[in-house]
């Protein structure tokens, strides 16, 4: 087996988008609200087992039932799907969809699922339902199965989580998929839930925003009053095909998954390096990957989700990565409206970057009142800006030292 | 245990692997486990690195270490990647967790649970207990996570310079039967947790291992596939390792693929001009 060699290796584009988000559910409304500065960020019902009496968060308000044609369910048997299958279905069919791939005899399509704790997530929603499924011991298939079967996909269908990455790297290995010559299309991406173990497990490591008297102000990423940051819910999907393949068929180029680079800190299972050699070698390696110098960057998808330490680590992988054009390259965090989507986030923040070389504009850090000195960057606080924009990229880090940059060039 | 029947069989291997182990221990040993010193020859852990891993971490762990340990010389780590595919892993912490959540509310939940309970965090305390570089993935999840793992783990092979590692750790890691529990999250039973260490390497660099790994990617979607039991797998690890009759196992993928493990055989040494001079 011969790696890759990517100077040589045919493009790969996105020929289809889906999203389910707190901005919304298709790409020009969450464009739209991204470079107004919407915020997702609302108060939710704190539940029976809330630790504090008011909470936030970035939930889905709304899970658009697909076409029975793109996933075999009538809308209300979707309706009856458990909340987690249908955050995952609902963005993968819309993703096929927008593609317009006939799935009936057609290319060979993979699927890459990016979820990090499915399975504490089903036990705990069962067990909030009243079930005992936790307790017991039953093993059964996992959520990329049943999407596989329901999308009608034959090909590869793979769950890989990398905590706050998952969806990146889910990207990255269909990608691969695509290099290798194993699929002719691949779904990827990746979707998350707001849970209450997860929201108190957060909390309690302090990872959380306690702004309680404001939420709207809480996810306030590289602000010198940053204090945790947001959970968000939803998450995005895509179609890849090799250009060659999506050009004999006629389909729409969204953007061209042009660069990964993907590094380890091998430090602390929950705290990013303070050394930000291995991340900036994840950026650096994106880069190389797709063939674009420092200051061909027109803007940086931050991870930055708003807590003290990992925005100022990112700030420095930044600065090691893109040298002396790092004063010369927009940054923004997408985060400050979205919330943190965990396993979705790195999927959504590509959509962002395609947005942003769609409206030709930067989203902006909305609560970047005060730039922490420690994140020294080109912010874009508080409102959009036009600028040119052909390629960006998009970091993701998670826990265990897992970092992840993807490149996105237009098509 | 049959082989199965290998279709399509190709003639160069995927990759070799330089060492493997396999451990496995009932549910009542694990504690015992975490503190364990480590085999002499491999690496030491950071002091108490695992008392928050979930049971199959433990395992698992114990499994890389045993590989290393096994190995002549000793293995540079910094630029290698893991693959982990538990199979439904965090059980007993998550129901602890949940039991607890419904008695105390949210200030009893443990900050450990996400960290060392998700998918990624096998993969992520290997990566970090053996600072290891390349990237770290959590696998599957399921039961069909053996043949997602494996082939993850040949899409890491793949990615070339973006993968940034010379080296993959493989791991699979399962409970035989799963824990019963009751509404505490107390164990009912004591079952057994179960992990295998693969460290898969180019097969350029791997002429000297015994064993390899072939993905083939031909063979159409099976109505229905089992998923591959990894005790089995255990085992055939160590009796195509061993030199036993056993030389080749195969693991479907539920879409079609099948990873073949193979026992390489050795090649005939004839003796050389070096040797004859030295007689």
């Amino acid at each position: 087996m011969s790696p890759t060699d990517r100077s040589t290796a045919e493009p790969v584009m996105i020929t289809g988008i889906g999203a389910v988000s707190p901005l919304g559910c298709d790409f020009a409304e969450i464009a739209e609200n991204l470079l107004a500065g919407r915020s997702g960020v609302q108060v939710i019902d704190p539940g029976d087992y809330a630790r504090e009496p008011v909470q936030f968060a970035a939930p889905v308000t709304r899970i658009p039932a697909p076409p029975p044609e793109a996933c075999g369910l009538a809308a209300e048997e979707f309706e009856r799907l458990g909340r987690l299958e249908r955050l995952c279905l609902a963005p993968a069919a819309a993703a096929l969809v927008d593609a317009g791939i006939d799935r009936q005899g057609g290319p060979r399509i993979g699927l890459v699922l990016g979820l990090g704790a499915e399975h504490l997530k089903v036990w705990e929603l069962d067990f909030l339902a009243g079930g005992s499924d936790v307790f017991g011991d039953g093993r059964d298939r996992t959520v990329v199965h049943r999407l596989a079967r329901r999308l009608g996909i034959r090909g590869p269908a793979v769950t890989v989580a990398a905590a706050c990455a998952s969806s990146g790297y889910a990207m990255a290995m269909g990608r691969t998929w695509l290099d290798a010559g194993w699929v002719d299309a691949c779904v990827v991406g990746g979707c998350d839930i707001l849970s209450p173990t997860s929201i108190a497990a957060f909390y309690n490591l302090r990872a959380l925003s306690r702004r309680n008297d404001d939420p709207g102000k809480a996810s306030r990423p590289f602000d010198g009053d940053r204090d945790g940051f947001v959970m968000g819910e939803g998450g995005a999907f895509f179609v890849l095909e090799r250009r060659r393949d999506a050009v004999a068929r006629g389909a729409r180029l969204r953007g061209e998954l042009a660069g990964v680079g993907m590094s380890s800190d091998g430090a602390h299972m929950v705290i990013p390096s303070s050394d930000p050699v291995h991340a900036s070698r994840a950026i650096a390696a994106a880069l190389t990957d797709a063939a674009v110098a420092p200051d061909e960057i027109d803007y940086v998808n931050a991870h930055a989700a708003g807590t003290p330490v990992g925005d100022v680590a990112e700030a420095g992988a930044i600065r090691m990565a893109l040298g002396d054009a790092t004063d010369g390259v927009p940054v923004s965090s997408t985060k400050s409206m979205s919330g943190h989507m965990i396993s979705g986030a790195a999927a959504f923040e590509a959509l962002a970057c395609l947005a942003a070389i769609d409206r030709q504009a930067v989203p902006p850090t909305v609560n970047l009142d005060r730039p922490d000195p420690q994140c020294r960057l080109d912010h874009v606080p508080h409102v959009f800006r036009p600028r040119r924009i052909r390629v960006a990229a998009s970091n993701s880090f998670g826990f265990g030292g897992s970092n992840l940059c993807l490149v996105l060039r237009a098509a | 245990m049959t082989p199965l029947p290998l279709r399509q069989r190709r003639e160069t291997p995927d990759c070799g692997i330089r060492a493997h182990a396999t451990v496995e221990a009932p549910l009542s040993a694990v504690a015992a486990l975490r503190d364990l010193p480590p085999p002499a020859g491999s690496p030491p852990l950071p002091p108490r690195f695992l008392r928050h891993c979930d049971e199959q971490t433990v395992v698992a762990v114990r499994a890389v270490l045993d590989a290393l340990a096994r190995l002549p010389e000793p293995q540079p780590l910094d630029r290698c990647g893991v693959v982990a595919a538990p199979c439904q892993a965090g059980r007993i912490a998550t129901a602890r967790s949940l039991a607890q959540l419904r008695v105390g509310g949210a200030v009893t939940v443990s900050p450990h649970i996400v960290p060392q309970c998700s998918l990624h965090s096998l993969a992520g305390a290997v990566s970090v207990a053996l600072g290891m570089h390349g990237p770290h993935l959590g696998i599957g999840g399921g039961p069909d996570a053996l043949a997602e793992g494996l082939f993850a783990a040949m899409t890491l092979f793949h990615g070339g310079a973006a993968a940034g590692c010379d080296a993959v750790w493989l791991l699979a890691s399962a409970w035989d039967d799963e824990p019963l529990l009751d509404l505490s999250g107390a164990p009912l039973n004591d079952p057994v947790c179960r992990a295998v260490a693969l460290l898969l390497v180019p097969d350029a660099e791997a002429t000297d291992e015994r064993l390899t790994l072939t993905l083939d990617v031909s063979g159409a979607p099976p109505a229905i596939v089992e998923p591959t039991s990894l005790a089995e797998f255990c085992r055939a690890v160590e009796m195509c390792a061993a030199g036993s009759a056993l030389t080749a196992w195969g693991v479907s993928c539920p879409w079609g693929a099948e990873v073949r493990l193979a026992a390489r055989v050795p090649a005939v040494r004839m003796p050389g001009p070096r040797r004859r001079e030295a007689a």
